[in-house]
């Protein structure tokens, strides 16, 4: 098992220094295949944990395994350490198998393209970070897997280099994780000086004796810092949308394998540190019902078809940081998995579509693919459904059960309950927004161009047209890698859900209660209001979504000052521009004017042309002409005899 | 056995040690140069050689011995510039040799 466990975690690295070795050696196709082979062993070496860890009594499942001491100091010492326990197996198995679905995917989506292998190198470095992430065994190689994340996505959002934007976006990823990590360290550090520990178990079993009020909030804090940076909650939310620029298959696996998860699993993994500072526990549970209201509003006025997805990934994790925050732990874990399932499946979804439109994202382009493209159409409602919460769809489950929770803590509960409930109403309303916007109605004129003229046109003349790229149009759906991957999930979409069922079974809750033991309990009243009314909600989402964009038969209201909100996001980007990078710049300009120009430049520039000066003059000492040699020898000599003869 | 006395020597060396170092510097050819250099040297000696004499010691001529050695070699040395001067065609003008100029 433990065994397994260590497979799991090295086999996509071991493929990533493969390709990267391997260079020309390797065919792209190959390179693709052996990316996908290594996290397929992963996702079977997850599977061979879990059956492991089965046999254990619950327990006793628990199993550190230290490969060597990685960092000694002083006191300290750091082993390269990992963890099986219910937790960590239950997100290698989320990782490796959807991670696995998408870079199948993957090679359907990035053929053709020039770096291919870089491609693929990445993903895997991306699916082994994840995997360091969550095996950890102590925070310190939690944290070596957080920034390797950073890391990945870094290299993937910027995957497509030539263009500046996502050299941008991809900057600003790094640098919005990069306050998280710092914070996270910070919290470390502290950690470090109270316990003198990072493993896992010595830290937990400290919690609650860390001494100092101030100290544990502090360390908490630190750690939500890191947690809301990595899974884009406010206010370190602005890299996710921008992220957008990278490869499709790059947003689905950070968005549902990958990354954006990682805060919801740090806060359950250390949930005990959480706990002994319940007002910053409550404080990431507010954040991430803001998180969601906000994220739907925007996601309302959002043109570009992964925009959309993105910011409906941003709500979603909010209803995770509102449960783990609330101390829902299962909860937050089981809708992490559904989520994967069903926003893996939109994403592939929205992949197929741009995919099939040669790379528009623009949803005002889009129109009427519901015939033309039946099988993404019937993906994408299914993956909508879920995120609107509809049953019997995965969504449906996991969503419910976080808003049944959010009622058994006091009035704060009810608070984010309504929060969640608003929610729920804005998701149906912008996932069948997109959703009928694309797929509804009569094509486009720019989606005939591109899916209707070439076969009219194939019709017309026959086979002369028949060249590679009309071949390549008049696929459809896209190839097999492709649309295999999203029935895959869209089945996993269906049929996730009823892996726990409130009330009735609990096997996800079950699993990880020796992990995470949840702070609250829904009772069955509570689990069957929240659920009925979310539908509800939700359902009357979608019938907005109809009326407006489905049936056409009422406009959306025009309010000027809220579009505007909304178009420009809060004005968050801006209000960061104005308080952060501004201020920078203006004191990088006046350090530039009135002290590296005038004394760093001006004191160098003088002592240059001091010595210059100095050199000219003293070379003109050197005649060339050995007789001025000669005078000068035999007068200094001179001289000399006369200071020795005056001296005596 | 009586001569004039040393300093007579003294000063018929000095005046042979400055009429070579005139010519050393200021004369072009160094062929004179050398020749100049040549005289420099037999004063040096006439005063080394006044000295032992004074002193009634033998250092002083095993000394001028030395120097004309080291005489003969360096116009062995110094004639053979000058051959190697004129064999590349250039002017025989110490003037117009400055390379030593940075």
């Amino acid at each position: 098992m433990i065994a397994a466990a260590w497979i799991c975690l090295i086999s996509p690295l071991a493929a990533t220094a493969l390709i990267a070795l391997a260079g020309n050696r390797l065919t792209r196709r190959g390179a693709g295949y052996l990316s996908t082979l290594s996290v397929a062993v992963s996702f079977v070496a997850a599977i061979v944990a879990f059956a492991g860890l089965l046999g254990d009594s619950p327990d006793d499942r628990y199993h550190p395994s230290t490969l060597w001491s990685w960092l000694t100091a002083g006191q300290l010492d750091f082993g390269l350490r990992i963890v099986v326990d219910p937790l960590s197996v239950f997100m290698m198995l989320v990782v490796s198998g959807v991670g696995m679905l998408i870079v199948l995917y993957s090679i359907g989506y990035m053929e053709g393209d020039d770096e291919e292998r870089r491609y693929f190198a990445y993903m895997a470095l991306f699916v082994f970070s994840m995997l360091l992430l969550v095996q950890a065994g102590n925070l310190l190689i939690l944290l070596v897997g957080w920034g390797l994340v950073g890391l990945s996505s870094y290299l993937l959002i910027g995957f497509w280099h030539e263009r500046p934007t996502a050299v941008a976006a991809a900057k600003k990823a790094f640098v919005m994780n990069a306050i998280g990590d710092a914070t996270m360290a910070l919290a470390l550090f502290l950690l470090i000086q109270r316990t003198g520990s990072l493993n896992f178990e010595v830290v937990f079993s400290q919690a609650d004796q860390i001494g100092g009020a101030w100290a544990i909030n502090l360390i908490a804090l630190g750690l939500l810092g890191g947690a809301v940076a990595k899974s884009a909650q406010l206010p370190l939310h602005t890299w996710l949308p921008d992220a957008m620029e990278g490869p499709t298959p790059v947003s689905a696996l950070i968005h549902a394998a990958t990354m954006v998860t990682a805060g919801v699993y740090l806060i359950v993994r250390t949930g005990s540190l959480f706990e002994q500072a319940p007002k910053v526990l409550e404080l990431s549970a507010g954040l991430g019902a803001i998180t969601l209201v906000i994220a739907g509003l925007v996601a309302l006025v959002q043109v570009d078809i992964k925009r959309v997805i993105a910011y409906s990934t941003m709500s979603q994790i909010g209803y995770m940081f509102m449960a783990a925050g609330l101390g829902a732990y299962p909860n937050a874990m089981f809708h992490l998995m559904t989520h994967a399932f069903f926003k893996a499946l939109l994403f592939m979804a929205a992949g197929l579509v741009i995919h099939a439109l040669a790379g528009e994202q623009d949803i005002r382009k889009m129109g009427g693919l519901r015939r033309l493209l039946p099988f993404t159409f019937a993906a994408s409602l299914i993956g909508s459904l879920s995120l609107a919460g509809i049953p019997p769809f995965a969504g449906f489950f996991s969503k419910d059960s976080i808003l049944a929770a959010a009622l058994d803590h006091g009035w704060y509960g009810e608070l984010l309950w309504v929060a969640g409930m608003v929610g729920t109403f804005l998701t149906g309303l912008y996932a069948f927004r997109m959703l009928f916007i694309v797929f509804w109605g009569e094509p486009s004129p720019f989606v005939r161009e591109h899916l209707m003229a070439g076969s009219h046109a194939h019709a017309r003349e026959g086979h002369e047209m028949h060249d590679g790229h009309e071949q390549h149009m008049h696929s459809g759906e896209g190839p097999l890698s492709m649309t295999s991957t999203v029935g895959v999930l869209t089945v996993l979409t269906v049929i996730g859900g009823f892996l726990q069922f409130a009330g009735v079974w609990t096997p996800v809750s079950d699993w990880l209660e020796p992990v995470a033991r949840p702070l609250v309990e829904a009772s069955g009243t509570q689990e069957a209001v929240s659920s009925i009314l979310a539908v509800l909600l939700g359902a009357a989402g979608i019938g907005v979504a109809w009326l407006i964009y489905g049936a056409r038969s009422s406009t959306a209201p025009r309010i000027a000052w809220a579009q505007r909100l909304l178009e420009h996001k809060f004005y968050f980007d801006e209000a960061y521009d104005f308080a952060f990078y501004r201020p920078a710049v203006f004191l990088a300009k006046g350090l530039m004017r009135w002290v590296e120009r005038p004394l760093v430049f001006g004191s160098v520039r003088e002592l240059v042309r001091g010595f210059g000066l100095a050199g000219r003059d003293t070379s003109r000492l050197q005649t060339g002409l050995v007789r001025t040699y000669v005078l000068a020898i035999a007068g200094s000599l001179a001289v000399l005899t006369l200071v020795f003869v005056v001296v005596r | 056995m009586m001569g004039p006395d040393v300093v007579w020597y003294l000063c018929v060396a000095g005046f042979l040690f400055c009429t070579g170092a005139l010519g050393v510097l200021i004369r072009r050819s160094p062929l004179i140069v050398l020749l100049s250099l040549e005289i420099m040297l037999n004063g040096a000696n006439l005063a080394l050689i006044a000295f032992a004499r004074h002193y009634g010691q033998g250092d002083g001529q095993i000394f001028a011995l030395t120097v004309m050695a080291v005489a003969a070699s360096e116009v062995v040395v110094g004639l053979g510039l000058i051959v190697a001067i004129a064999r590349r065609k250039l002017d025989l003008d110490v003037d117009k040799l400055t390379t030593l100029r940075g």
